[in-house]
């Protein structure tokens, strides 16, 4: 199953890709049956709190240019989003847009009564309210577990306030947190809402423009990637937090399209392949020098400027690999535990092993044995690391229960733990054990990144006065019981 | 066109709750809900409210059941009981406390039934129902503090007239409510009193057992908790006074300590002693400081506020009694009950100021930003008391912010606080660093 922008409703990850949140064993046996289309999910009976699609979905849509989104929820559903509100007033803008503002997110405020007798003319009123103050050049409306519950049809609101309001007012639909176990499945339901919105209409245009576009969560770090690209003819379209209607169309028309990570854009990158012709590169990710290196001749190759692509590595390579080495010195034979999302947890262990470390375990949030693939050559970039570079190394997967990393750590007592949100990392400090948060993005591309990532491991190995003293001090919120317990134990297998 | 708009809110729903039972330490909340639920309750009460987490319990360690697609067909209570006896095994807690969302509620598991099979366990688990649907995180705070009055506590074999319980702040949801509980906690032990609280370092689950025990309760808020401080009346006779506001400042605190020492009969000579010594100790500073704001010509004199009830009758009486700024509007974004608004109007009018201002009811945070689009700042700027929210367009129009409520914003609150003199002075010192800074507009 691919992509279709006629779906009213996108299938979660689980039913579209065979994603998965509950593995335990090696990186290569996981990649294998993948390819083979027979990897299992494993449940847990005991499980934490985790992170929803439907939170992730609106943060990816209210980021975008121009736009507002109403929230078919109760109020509390939104909750969350002045964190993302905060952080992208705080991005820079693009250049020659004005200065980043709060996002334009409303709520119909669906309450008990609503439950019962349904909230549609609520729901167009918000939309009108959302017009009317913040004159938005496309509305999106969320649908949530609650509304999805209690069965509101938000598709016929939608097409109504279109034809009332005069802009488009686009159905967001399968982020609902219920539906999957899979917060990425939040990044699918935005990037279809989104093309359909503004690329379903688009023409496909004959002759391709020296492009290519970028699917991330922010641009973070663009400024340093732009001029690589330029050296091979060229631009960059970033399809970010602040990505207007003219840069999807931008895109729709770019040469090739690659994303942040299978998860957050492996969707969008497929519409802009499937229905407009923009390749998709999607099984080497540009991270460490060995990823930038192959991705970027994949690039080249591609627009016919192979020996330019050359000329950009080794550049980089003079620029910043002296500069790596002497790092690397002091990271050599250090041990890591690494807990993040899908693809970045397998881009870090990769990375990792560049710099001389080695990752005694990886914990990946989700697996996506397979993204929006079109050509059937094409793999993930965990499997192609597999297949390609023999990349090996025990894990598991688990959906943020940290409380099952937390397990792995004391098993494995590495060095260091590498985490991305979601605390681990903080898990893993409070008890002496140093830690880092890692970086995804632009920010972390090419040997400017390597360089980065090695900059910040250094210091993370380099002081850790106050995450010895939490150790000194840590309480576990856990019985002995637990703590005793194998990881895994808790895991039974259930056919996908 | 009826449209009613409603976004930056600065409530969380009715899960938000579950930051109560957080607040009390080794009290570990079960979640029935949705995996994001937690996510969605916890940034606006957490860590975009001063940089704030569970201590005992990190957010990512609080068990749920993730209600999923399965559970709206077959029901959840079973993995729910199952995710119970888990944790009993599993957690170190001196108390469970399970909290349930929307979905749970639409399909009509039973929480209470669930949690009955606990009864008489060694480790108490209560529970509560606080869907998103049924109304916000104010809501919730209070539903828990319900059912701990309902489902646990038993009168006490004598009460102790010296102890008064404290109520009205809701942790988490007030940024700074650690630091100023523990400042209050440090006045009243002066004035005689054996404080008695829940949340926080060190109080715990003890401290909850000595509740029936008081010889009265302190409501410390515009109105939350007075419906608790009814209940507990009824249940073990506890009178309690209501004192309308956590003090800020000179005037205000002067005040609350009179009202206390009156009401406990408490020694009016220690009190009045503690308060000219404040007094002055406060003055002190603000005439150290006070050449440097005057020459500072233009630092703005009105304010608008948006925030919760209980920091907008705070900053209200403290802005407008002691530091003499005019209030210009109030925005009330916490969903005060309909029955208390008349009530709040007269709480915030109640200052030494003879115009009158709106005083504005509404959950959308975002009528503030729409109100100043189309106002004219070239001649004089306003200071604008709100939240995390107000911070991009106070930003924007280069207007003096101070955050004094959720969400607070991304900065570590610690153990700040604007409670009391000392409180006072910290307010001062972040409101003029803020107007210094954005005193020079070429606006203007
Ligand atoms: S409003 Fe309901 S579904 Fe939304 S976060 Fe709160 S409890 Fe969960």
């Amino acid at each position: 199953m691919a992509v279709d922008l006629n779906w009213k409703t996108i299938p979660a990850r689980e039913q579209r890709l065979g994603s998965i949140t509950g593995y335990d064993g090696t990186l290569s046996d996981m990649a294998t049956q993948g390819c083979k289309g027979c990897l299992r999910d494993k449940r847990r009976d005991f499980q934490t709190a985790s992170s929803c699609a439907h939170h992730h979905m609106i943060n990816q849509l209210a980021g975008l240019r121009d736009v507002a989104v109403v929230d078919h929820a109760p109020t509390g559903c939104i909750g969350s989003q002045v964190f993302f509100s905060s952080g992208r007033a705080k991005t820079e803008p693009p250049p020659g847009a004005p200065p980043m503002e709060n996002v334009r997110i409303m709520s119909s405020g669906i309450d008990e009564s609503d439950t019962i007798f349904g909230a549609a003319e609520k729901l167009k009123n918000a939309v009108r309210a959302a017009y009317v103050r913040h004159k938005p050049r496309e509305i999106y409306i969320a649908t949530s577990c609650v509304s999805a519950v209690i069965g509101e049809d938000a598709e016929s609101v939608a097409a109504e306030m279109s034809e009332e309001l005069g802009v488009p007012v686009v159905p967001a639909t399968g982020g609902e947190g219920l539906r999957s176990k899979i917060w990425a499945s939040g990044f699918d339901a935005y990037c279809h809402a989104a093309s359909v919105a503004r690329l379903k209409d688009e023409i496909r245009a004959e002759h391709k423009k020296p492009a290519i576009s970028y699917v991330g969560f922010a641009p973070m770090g663009r400024r340093h990637i732009e001029p690589l690209f330029k050296r091979i003819g060229l631009d960059l379209i970033c399809l970010t937090a602040a990505a207007s209607i003219e840069d999807f169309k931008r895109a729709a028309e770019s040469a090739a399209t690659w994303g942040q990570c299978g998860a957050q854009s492996s969707y969008l990158c497929s519409v802009l392949e499937k229905e407009f012709g923009v390749r998709y590169f999607q099984s080497h990710l540009p991270y460490g020098g060995v990823g930038f290196e192959r991705f970027f001749l994949d690039i080249a190759r591609f627009v016919g400027r192979e020996e330019d692509g050359r000329r950009v590595i080794e550049e980089e390579k003079a620029k910043y690999l002296p500069k790596i080495d002497k790092i690397k010195r002091r990271l050599e034979g250090k041990t890591a535990l690494i807990a993040m999302g899908a693809s970045f947890a397998y881009e870090y262990t990769r990375i990792l092993g560049e710099l001389g470390m080695k990752v005694l375990h990886t914990v990946a949030y989700h697996y996506d044995p397979k993204l929006d693939n079109l050509r059937p050559e094409e793999r993930v970039a965990a499997a192609t690391d597999v297949f390609e570079l023999k990349l090996d190394v025990p894990t598991s997967v688990n959906d943020a229960q940290q409380q099952e990393t937390n397990l792995l750590t004391k098993k494995y007592k590495p060095d260091i733990v590498l985490s991305r949100a979601h605390e681990a990392g903080v898990f893993a400090q409070l008890q002496g054990i140093p830690a880092m948060d890692a970086e995804i993005g632009l920010i972390v591309m090419g040997y400017r990144g390597l360089y980065r990532v090695a900059v910040l491991l250094e210091e993370a190995f380099l002081m850790n006065n106050l995450v010895k003293k939490f150790g000194e001090r840590y309480v576990s919120p856990f019985s002995a019981l637990y703590e005793n317990t194998e990881p895994f134990q808790f895991y039974r297998e259930e056919a996908i | 066109m009826n449209a009613t708009c409603s976004e930056q809110h600065r409530t969380a729903c009715g899960v938000g709750g579950l930051f109560t039972a957080l607040a009390i330490e080794r009290c570990l909340p079960i979640m029935h809900c949705g995996p994001g639920c937690f996510g969605n309750v916890s940034a606006t009460l957490g860590s975009m409210n001063g940089g704030q987490s569970g201590e005992t319990y990190l957010g990512s360690v609080i068990p749920s059941t993730n209600f999923c697609e399965d559970d709206v067909v077959f029901g959840g209570t079973e993995r729910l009981r199952k995710l119970i006896g888990e944790c009993e095994k599993y957690y170190d807690a001196d108390m469970f406390f399970i909290v349930d969302g929307c979905t749970a509620e639409i399909v009509g598991d039973d929480i209470g039934e669930a949690a009955s099979e606990w009864a008489g366990s060694e480790k108490p688990v209560l529970y509560a129902s606080l869907p998103g649907f049924k109304g916000n995180n104010v809501r919730g705070h209070e539903q828990v503090l319900s059912a701990i009055a309902e489902q646990y506590l038993k009168p006490a074999r004598g009460t102790d007239p010296k102890q008064v319980n404290i109520f009205g702040v809701v942790p988490f949801f007030d940024p700074m409510w650690a630091g100023s509980l523990d400042a209050l906690e440090e006045l009243l032990t002066r004035m005689g009193l054996k404080p008695n609280i829940i949340y926080g370092r060190e109080r715990g689950v003890a401290n909850v057992d000595k509740i029936p025990a008081a010889g009265f309760n302190l409501v410390i808020a515009p109105w939350t908790d007075l419906s608790l401080a009814e209940r507990l009346k009824e249940m073990f006779g506890t009178p309690y006074l209501h004192f309308d506001n956590l003090p800020i400042g000179p005037t205000e605190t002067a005040r609350f300590i009179r009202s206390v020492v009156d009401y406990a009969d408490l020694d009016r000579g220690v009190a009045e002693d503690y308060i000219k010594r404040e007094e002055d100790r406060f003055y002190y500073y603000m005439r150290r400081s006070y050449p440097w704001i005057f020459s500072c010509k233009n630092f703005p004199r009105k304010f608008i506020v948006n925030a919760a009830s209980a920091a907008a009758v705070s900053v209200v009486r403290f802005a407008v009694n002691d530091l003499g700024l005019i209030p210009s509007r109030v925005y009330i974004t916490d969903g005060t009950p309909k029955e208390h608004e008349d009530m709040i109007s007269e709480q915030l009018r109640r200052v030494d100021y003879d115009e009158d201002f709106d005083v504005i009811f509404t959950e959308d945070g975002g009528l503030f930003e729409e109100s100043i689009k189309n106002e004219d700042f070239s001649i004089r700027k306003i200071c604008v008391f709100g939240s995390a929210w107000d911070l991009v367009p106070a930003k924007k129009y280069k207007l003096t912010f101070v955050s004094v409520a959720a969400p607070y914003g991304d900065r570590m609150v610690g153990s700040r606080t604007y409670f009391g003199y000392e409180g006072a002075l910290r307010f001062c010192e972040d409101l003029y660093a803020n107007a210094a800074d954005n005193i020079v507009d070429p606006g203007i």
